[in-house]
């Protein structure tokens, strides 16, 4: 036995590619990647870069007669120093933090349901799915509808099942309520993503995990939360993270059904940074805001990577 | 199969002869904005003029209202800049300043020239060297709707003229007095359904600035600190805050049509002149038009609207001014022009509107243009200057404080100035 410990791992040595694969397949492999590298390079690499320039000058969205000069890092201190980028941080933080229990709790529910063997049930996940392969514009037009104050249909139900004790709600014109209901309906069209993520985790739990907790007498409530939960853990992991960088991308909603208000309530980075680039034409500012986006989601992702690394994924 | 290869590259070659051929007329491409209804009429009249004049092709390019300058700006940067362009008056300060556009004088019919009105003229004019970049149908204004049926019920008196308008007591002691009326639900309607990121804000509250004695921005210093954040600014816009927080106003998320609604639950509405056709169409003659109210010394009243313009980089600005001088004159474009109650810009167009005649319905509406009107301001950072205030009005519609908010804006403005040099020539250089 001790014999097995101690054999030595084979030393690796380091080789050249090409000396390994030969030139012929090395100019072959290079050939495959180049168009990726190219296309990768001229459409994601080079105006990443640019935009961390551009982010030190005032350069303006259209060209102007004033010449474009570096300001340093002036864009980023009028931005820190600005209220509104500040509240709209907050707000992809409240929406990210409302949105991870609802939308995942969601998806985690009716991928729990789906995954019995219920009649019907491809149908069901189809129809769950639907609304995620619905165009977010689509929906926004047709929450809209729903939302409208004080006479929507979501309005009439709630004072319908409430009796009448709860007064017509102004949705999206409520400073306290408008960033819940982009919740609400983001919740809805996007929750379908995650639930085929969970359904896939729980179909890759083995039967024979089951069958086990079942001979050791476990009920559906052992077998849930000592297989299915420990199974999904990775899952959880992954549908926790995509969810949270999505939410800090939140703009389209936005820019359709309440524009930032009411008093910007519903202001988010993205939002911030396409009003500053598009509207006020402030190309240098809206690229500071990018590049401060991108640091954000960029600790959001190592952080990911340290979580997914210990859950060994 | 050699042969059927053949047959198909001659049959490519004469259709790339057409498209050549094609190619060979003159395209003129125009940039627009508007309701169906207009949409559609400008194809017509395209085509039309196309009829009288085959060797050009008329390309007519939709962009919707609300975001019309990022569009502009994205043809801007791709070099795709169309021959003729819809824009809105005040922008055309900057699009000037830029490079955009040309004078429009010499491609214009004279007689169109001779028939402008004096806010036509005001509206396409730039302030540096005077000279005249756009032309258009129309001018717009801004004035108080009122149901009759609730008027009388408080026993408001109804003034005629602009010099009789309300004053800001009269007018908060009625709104007072409306909101307690049977069946209405909003004393007033201020569009707000609009949106808060629509050119409507700064275009119609700005005459409650200037009829308080503020600006949204010095007109000599170009200056916005020490005169949007100044107490009488403060004042007005904490004045439309008190009518919010009082319930007064229909809020956002009620649309733009509770005026004429069922049951009519707003009984005033603070509106554009192309608000009269169809407030006019439910509710018949108990439309009452007035004056927009007088808050301090002096009335006021906002003007400027999407008026026609012919771009730098045209290749044929003489056909795009033909083609202009030709839609200008078009009865349809007219006729429809005057089912919307367009508010007329050509001397001519006024005869043909008897809505803002001596006596007709709107009349007062050209009053105030002649005695209140105070334009946007004219100058290149004015997409900074409505963009801060648009979001100064939303943030204290909502509760916050005025004084913060607008100083905050006015920053905001001085700031983007200064990023730009001062916009040369306009600081004075």
């Amino acid at each position: 036995m001790s014999a097995l410990t101690t054999v030595p791992k084979p030393k690796r040595r380091r080789r050249s590619i090409i000396a390994r694969v030969g030139w012929p397949r090395f100019l072959q492999e290079i050939g495959m990647l180049a168009p990726a590298v190219l296309l990768m390079t001229a459409f994601l690499i080079t105006p990443f870069l640019l935009s961390f320039w551009t982010a030190m000058t005032n350069q303006p969205l259209v060209p102007r007669p004033t010449p474009v000069r570096f300001v340093g890092l002036n864009n980023f201190l009028r931005i820190l120093n600005d209220d509104l980028f500040w509240t709209s941080l907050w707000n992809v933080t409240r929406f990210t933090l409302w949105i991870l229990p609802v939308q995942c709790g969601l998806a985690f529910l009716t991928a729990l349901i789906l995954n019995q063997k219920i009649p019907f049930r491809n149908v069901f996940r189809g129809m769950f799915f639907l609304p995620a392969i619905t165009s977010m514009v689509v929906v926004c037009v047709i929450w809209g509808t729903l939302f409208q104050y004080p006479t929507g249909p979501l309005n009439h139900i709630v004072v319908a099942l409430s009796g009448g004790t709860i007064q017509p709600i102004d949705w999206l014109g409520d400073p306290n309520w408008a960033m819940f209901s982009l919740v609400l309906l983001s919740a809805w069209q996007a929750y379908g993503f995650q639930m085929i993520i969970y359904l896939a985790g729980m179909q890759g739990i083995p039967d024979e995990l089951y069958d086990a907790a079942r001979i050791d007498g476990a009920g559906r409530w052992g077998r849930f939360w000592h297989v299915t939960m420990p199974g999904l853990r990775p899952t959880h992991v992954f549908v926790l993270v995509i969810t949270t960088i999505q939410a800090f991308k939140l703009y389209t909603q936005v820019a359709i059904l309440t524009q930032g208000g009411p008093k910007s309530s519903t202001e988010t980075v993205v939002h911030y940074m396409v009003r500053a680039g598009f509207e006020e034409q402030k190309l240098g500012y809206a690229s500071a805001v990018s590049v401060i986006l991108f640091l954000i989601v960029l600790v959001i992702a190592l952080v990911q990577r340290r979580l997914m690394r210990r859950f060994d994924v | 199969m050699g042969n059927r290869l053949l047959k198909a590259l001659a049959a490519t070659t004469a259709l790339m002869a057409l498209a050549t051929a094609a190619d060979a007329k003159t395209v003129v491409r125009m940039m627009h904005q508007g309701d169906p209804g207009w949409v559609a009429l400008y194809g017509k009249v395209a085509e039309r003029f196309e009829a009288a004049n085959p060797d050009v092709d008329i390309e007519l390019i939709y962009a919707p209202h609300d975001a019309y300058n990022e569009k502009f700006s994205s043809a801007v940067m791709s070099r795709q800049l169309p021959d003729i362009m819809e824009l809105d008056a005040p922008f055309l300060a900057n699009y000037v300043w830029s490079g955009y556009l040309k004078p429009i004088k010499s491609y214009i019919d004279q007689d169109l020239l001779d028939d402008m009105t004096a806010s036509n003229v005001a509206q396409g004019t730039y302030p540096i060297d005077k000279e005249l970049y756009a032309i258009g149908l129309t001018d717009s204004s801004v004035v108080l709707y009122g149901n009759k049926k609730y008027l009388e019920q408080i026993g408001a008196r109804i003034p005629t003229s602009v010099d009789d308008a309300w004053t800001r007591a009269e007018f908060e002691d009625y709104l007072g007095k409306l909101a307690k009326v049977d069946g209405v639900k909003w004393p007033i309607d201020t569009f707000r359904g609009y949106g808060i990121k629509t050119e409507w804000v700064t275009y119609a509250y700005q005459p409650i600035l200037n009829s308080f004695g503020c600006d949204l921005i010095d007109r000599t210093t170009w200056k916005a600190e020490g005169t949007l954040d100044s107490q009488p600014c403060v004042d007005a816009l904490g004045m439309m805050q008190t009518w919010v927080k009082n319930g007064w106003v229909v809020p956002m998320s009620s649309g733009t049509n509770q005026f004429y609604a069922d049951g009519e639950p707003a009984a005033l509405a603070w509106g554009g002149h192309w608000f009269y056709a169809e407030a006019a169409a439910k509710l018949k003659d108990d439309v009452v038009v007035m004056p927009l109210p007088k808050f301090g010394d002096k009335s006021a009243s906002p003007d400027g609207t999407w008026i026609w313009a012919i771009t730098s980089q045209s290749e044929h600005p003489d056909v795009a001014g033909k083609f202009l001088s030709f839609l200008l004159k078009d009865k349809d474009y007219r006729d429809y022009a005057v089912s919307q109650s367009a508010y007329p810009g050509l001397k001519s167009f006024a005869a043909q509107s008897p809505l803002y005649a001596e006596g007709g319905p709107m009349a007062v509406a050209f009053e105030q243009a002649s005695k209140a009107a105070v334009p946007r301001p004219p100058h290149p950072a004015y997409p900074t200057i409505t963009s801060a205030f648009m979001q100064a009005v939303d943030q204290i519609f909502n509760g916050e404080d005025a004084q913060k908010t607008l100083t905050a804006a006015a920053r905001k403005i001085d700031e983007d100035i200064a990023d730009n040099d001062g916009y040369p020539p306009f600081d004075g250089n």
